[in-house]
């Protein structure tokens, strides 16, 4: 229809210039249309006395502007309206024919693959059309181009899709070719995350358009995907970890599917966590979070998967692996206690059994006295609290009872806030009657430290009546933004947790902790006796490291108070202490981008590197050993990066598919001391170790969906258009307005366009119509 | 008339007699006091409460004389002992403790709200299994249980035997002065028996044939004392008689320290 009326097709109208091919200036043409308008508004209203009465008000409008519009039309067709446009010259130039050869185009639908379609597309009439005008080159697209001479070369079993770089290189190795256009038939299923703007500015430079041709269903009816697994990429061993699952089903809304975590780095593939869940509407993003034990430690691959459904139609898509390095290094935490209390005594006993943390601390047992437990020499902590940060920074963690701020010099309180800030430790306080605003916190210069705006007044924190002969308590319960927290797990299931939070036995007491700050996470409320909600534990990242509240020294009765064997107390303890301690890096903190390369082997490493004190050691020397399968090995010097003191940065390509185990090692030359301070000796500041693993074909099969979205914005990005295999019999028409190639600057009339003969009777034949209406005729 | 005397005075002396026997048996129980205390002492919030374990005294392997209302065996020295017991922890330590004395009775869960709790004439306690149970819980969820006041052979045989109702399996070891215990606030390197208040007429600091005092322990699976056993020693009433010129000053010292260290490993441990 539109190339009927309009005569053209619709790529001349986007490509092509306006133009007015008559010889008389344009300010002419608009001169007598004003004229021609004049005329007429002053021709009705002479003869409007001698009109019928009803063609004197705003009919006689109408009738001027009918008029108008068609003396308009016809002068400007007087001046021989056209457009110019670039067209390829006939067979001068070349059209590139690209089909996609990756796995997902062998997906078979309606009782042939995608690329068996393409095919047959290509071959009844396509490339003859095209062949007509042009010369043809065939390519197969993967990972890069290919060309081919036949169709029937083409494989559908590439493991990976690249578009945008397949259209970068083709660009580059045509450049001496008079390439006129590119028509891709592909499904968009593209696993470089999408088309580049290196690619498209290729394209452009070159003027070629793309014209996609997409196949594939655009929604599968039956199929279940994984989206996305969020897994800590590093754990301590023995650790609680959560697997945040993400995916979308279509066609088994209501059914149940079983979703399992597997390490498959065991000799059995132990499974770690399974659970059952109800799907939900088409579409839609899901969401579960799967708890499990990561177990010992060493690099650990996880197979996170939901169980094939009875027809699914892609099943490889249901499987998403994760790589978790589990270290073995135990963190140690320093606790500072004001008094003897039973908290310190419960949170002590909690973390006996976990051999992964340890606790040193300080507790006043007396004014004048001070007991010392958990200490790895006798030295350690024999001055009390560190003034030192080499005697700090030695811990991961750091916990405040019941003590006053004042107990702490300004110069400690300063170590405090370097020990988080800078050294990127976690700093936990507790509730207690010396604790926060009651300890004169709210006035230190920590405040900033808080999670919380501390109240300005004290008397904040209460203890509970003899519970004997209580009457009113202090009960937990759970916050929104604790739900989906590692911290505040104590069972699996999401809706069983809260339920089991608001069974915990009451607290004996409670301080509060003020308002949360902007970007704080209050994951635990509680219910004062008097029914006010209050914060009970909250947490916030401030600078390198993260600091929380607990505002109780009495969750002790979740011990205490609960069946013999229940697990709560413990587990909610180990849990946020490991939560202390987790992320607080070493001298030398090692990082890849993604654990996991997919198809592609290269990597950039990076490392964070501090001296003794935690200040970056810019001068280090810095080297990557990887190991990798079958004997890979390589010894990588990294380099500083400008700008970024500390940090260095090596890039590297891992040439096989597996698992890669990279040990960052930094140094540094002491200057000798004494005589021979010219020389020095080498000190090792530190280590990391960090695993990635290289996976080929994986990403293949997932977004097997047709991408028509992408393949749509690649045609309007460069000039191209997207089409449906039904149209293509279009295709060698609008082949030719191309800036690319070899072309001839065309100007096609648009006086003759039928639209226009539409137009003109259209205005006539309404004038008529009215007047008929209206009676006058 | 000459026998009315000696007739009348017969039931006198049998009275006096059983009194006198029962007070050996039981001690002086100090009743009006112990109402003065215990009825007077609303509870004050507290981070600590001095708790002393009631329970039902059967004498001598199950004589059904023992009762559990005061005036039991449980209650030998209360409320004097626990009350100078509370003065010096309060005195000595930062442990928050205003709340008067406190009871805590093995027939209630409220035992649990109580981690630290002080049992006397321990040899003649006796458990119902509800309270057997209830001890074993509380000791293994991390309660701690101090026991005091029993001397020979005989008293040890009825401590363990309701010992062994609690916890059955767990040995019972001699404390060395090396352990934790004897280091977390004091350091105690030189232990003695501590006596009752007998010593005071007798010289002696032993009683039945408890000769040699028993520091003794019952630990956990992670080796932390659940309960401290003084063995043939009496520190109940070195607290008591602290203040009283007769009672030597070193008794009660060593008692003070003993309690206060194995307070401060309960809060600790």
């Amino acid at each position: 229809m539109f190339e009927f009326l309009f005569k053209y097709p619709r790529s001349v109208y986007a490509r092509g210039q306006f133009a007015l091919l008559g010889a008389w200036p344009k300010w002419v043409l608009v001169l007598l249309i004003l004229a021609v308008a004049a005329g007429l508004a002053w021709l009705i209203r002479s003869r409007l006395q001698q009109a019928a009465p009803m063609m004197r008000g705003w009919r006689s409008g109408v009738v001027w502007g009918l008029q108008t519009l068609l003396g308009a039309l016809l002068l400007v067709l007087l001046w021989q309206p056209a457009i110019t446009i670039s067209e390829l010259k006939p067979q001068q130039n070349i059209i590139a024919v690209l089909v996609d050869d990756s796995r997902s185009m062998a997906i078979s639908e309606d009782g042939a693959t995608r690329q068996a379609q393409a095919v047959k597309t290509l071959q009844n009439g396509v490339l003859a059309s095209l062949n007509r005008g042009f010369q043809t080159r065939l390519y197969r697209v993967d990972a890069v181009p290919a060309r081919i001479d036949s169709l029937k070369d083409l494989q559908p079993d590439a493991p990976v899709t690249r578009i945008g770089e397949s259209l970068k290189q083709l660009s580059e190795e045509t450049s001496d070719l008079p390439i006129g256009a590119v028509v891709l038939l592909s499904d968009g299923a593209d696993n470089a995350g999408g088309i580049s703007a290196d690619a498209i500015s290729a394209l452009r430079a070159r003027h070629i358009p793309v014209h996609t041709v997409g196949f594939g269903r655009e929604r599968a009816e039956h199929d279940v995907e994984l989206d996305d697994a969020v897994v800590a990429p590093r754990a301590l061993a023995d650790s609680r970890l959560a697997a945040k699952v993400t995916w979308r089903q279509r066609g088994y809304a209501g059914a149940k599917i079983n979703l399992t975590v597997r390490d498959v780095s065991s000799p059995q593939a132990k499974v770690l966590a399974a659970r059952t869940v109800t799907l939900g509407p088409d579409g839609n993003l899901q969401t579960e979070t799967l708890m499990f034990d990561i177990g010992g430690a060493g690099a650990r691959t996880l197979q996170i998967a939901a169980a094939p459904l009875p027809g699914e139609e892609n099943t490889a898509n249901n499987t998403l692996t994760r790589v978790v390095n589990v270290g073995s290094e135990p963190r140690r935490i320093l606790y500072v206690e004001g008094e003897p209390r039973w908290e310190y005594k419960f949170i002590r006993q909690a973390e006996e059994d976990d051999r992964m943390v340890q606790i040193a601390s300080i507790d006043r047992t007396s004014e004048n006295k001070f007991y010392r437990q958990g200490i790895s020499d006798p030295k350690e902590l024999a001055n009390g609290f560190p003034s030192r940060p080499e005697d700090l920074f030695v811990y991961q963690g750091l916990i405040i009872g019941s003590v006053e701020a004042g107990y702490f010099t300004p110069g400690q309180q300063e170590l405090i806030r370097e020990f988080v800030d800078r050294r990127g430790g976690g700093l936990l306080l507790l509730g207690g009657q010396f604790a926060l605003a009651d300890g004169g916190w709210n006035a230190s210069s920590l405040t900033d430290l808080m999670p919380t705006t501390l109240p300005t007044q004290s008397a904040t924190f209460h203890r509970e009546a003899d519970p004997r002969n209580g009457t009113t308590h202090t009960t937990a319960e759970l916050a929104p933004a604790g739900i989906d927290s590692i911290i505040t797990r104590l069972v699996d299931d999401p809706a069983a947790n809260a339920a089991r939070w608001k069974t915990l036995p009451y607290l004996m007491d409670y301080e509060d902790p003020g308002t949360p700050k902007p970007g704080a996470a209050v994951l635990a409320n509680m219910i004062t006796p008097e029914g006010r909600k209050l914060p009970l534990l909250i947490t916030e990242n401030f600078g390198q490291g993260r600091t929380a509240i607990m505002a109780t020294g009495g969750s002790w009765r979740w011990q205490m108070s609960s069946p013999l064997g229940d697990t709560a107390h413990d587990l909610f303890w180990q849990q946020l202490l490991r939560w202390l301690v987790s992320d607080t890096p070493g001298h030398v903190s090692a990082s890849v981008p993604a654990q996991l390369l997919l198809d592609n082997g290269a990597i950039t490493l990076t490392a964070d590197v501090r001296d003794q004190q935690y200040n970056p050691a810019p001068d280090a020397k810095v080297e990557a050993h990887i190991l990798g399968p079958s004997g890979v090995g390589a010894l990588v010097e990294m380099t500083p990066v400008p700008d970024s003191p500390g940090q260095f940065q090596a890039a590297w390509s891992a040439p096989k598919t597996g698992a890669y185990l990279t040990e960052v090692t930094a140094q540094r030359s002491v200057p000798n001391q004494g005589p021979d301070r010219n020389t020095g000796t080498v000190k090792e500041l530190g280590r990391d170790v960090l695993t990635f693993q290289r996976m080929d074909g994986v990403a293949e099969n997932f977004h097997t969906e047709q991408n028509r979205d992408l393949l749509e914005r690649l045609a309007a990005q460069t000039g191209g258009q997207y089409w449906k295999p039904a149209d293509l019999g279009k295709l060698a028409g609008a082949i030719p307005f191309s800036e690319a190639g070899v072309t001839m600057r065309e100007t096609k009339d648009l006086w003759n366009l039928p639209l226009v003969f539409l137009v003109l009777l259209l205005l006539r034949f309404s004038e008529w119509w009215l007047r008929r209406k209206w009676g006058i005729v | 008339m000459k026998l009315v005397r000696p007739i009348s005075a017969t039931p006198l002396l049998l009275l006096l007699s059983l009194g006198l026997f029962a007070m050996q048996r039981g001690g002086y129980q100090g009743y009006g006091r112990q109402s003065y205390y215990y009825q007077t002492g609303p509870s004050v919030p507290s981070e600590f409460y001095w708790s002393r374990l009631q329970y039902t005294s059967s004498y001598a392997g199950g004589s059904s004389y023992g009762f559990r209302r005061f005036g039991g065996g449980w209650s030998r020295d209360y409320p004097k002992a626990d009350n100078d017991c509370l003065i010096a922890l309060r005195r000595l330590t930062r442990i928050n403790s205003p709340s008067p004395l406190n009871v805590v009775d093995l027939d209630s869960d409220h035992v649990y709200d109580y981690p630290w709790i002080y049992a006397v004439s321990v040899n003649n306690w006796t458990f119902t299994d509800e309270e057997a149970k209830r001890l074993h819980d509380y000791l293994l969820k991390g309660g701690f249980l101090m026991v005091d006041d029993f001397h020979g052979t005989d008293d040890w045989e009825h401590f363990m035997a309701g010992m062994r109702m609690v916890l059955p399996d767990r040995p019972v070891e001699d404390l060395r002065d090396e352990d934790e215990i004897y280091h977390v606030l004091y350091d105690i390197n030189e232990k003695f028996q501590i006596p009752s208040e007998v010593y005071v007429n007798t010289g002696r600091t032993y009683e039945k044939d408890g000769y040699v005092p028993k520091w003794r322990a019952i630990r956990n699976d992670h080796g932390r004392i659940m309960v401290a056993i003084c063995a043939n020693m009496h520190l109940g009433d070195a607290w008591e008689w602290a203040d009283s010129p007769q009672y030597p000053e070193k008794f009660s010292g060593l008692a003070f320290r003993i309690v206060l260290n194995y307070i401060t490993y309960a809060m600790t441990h």
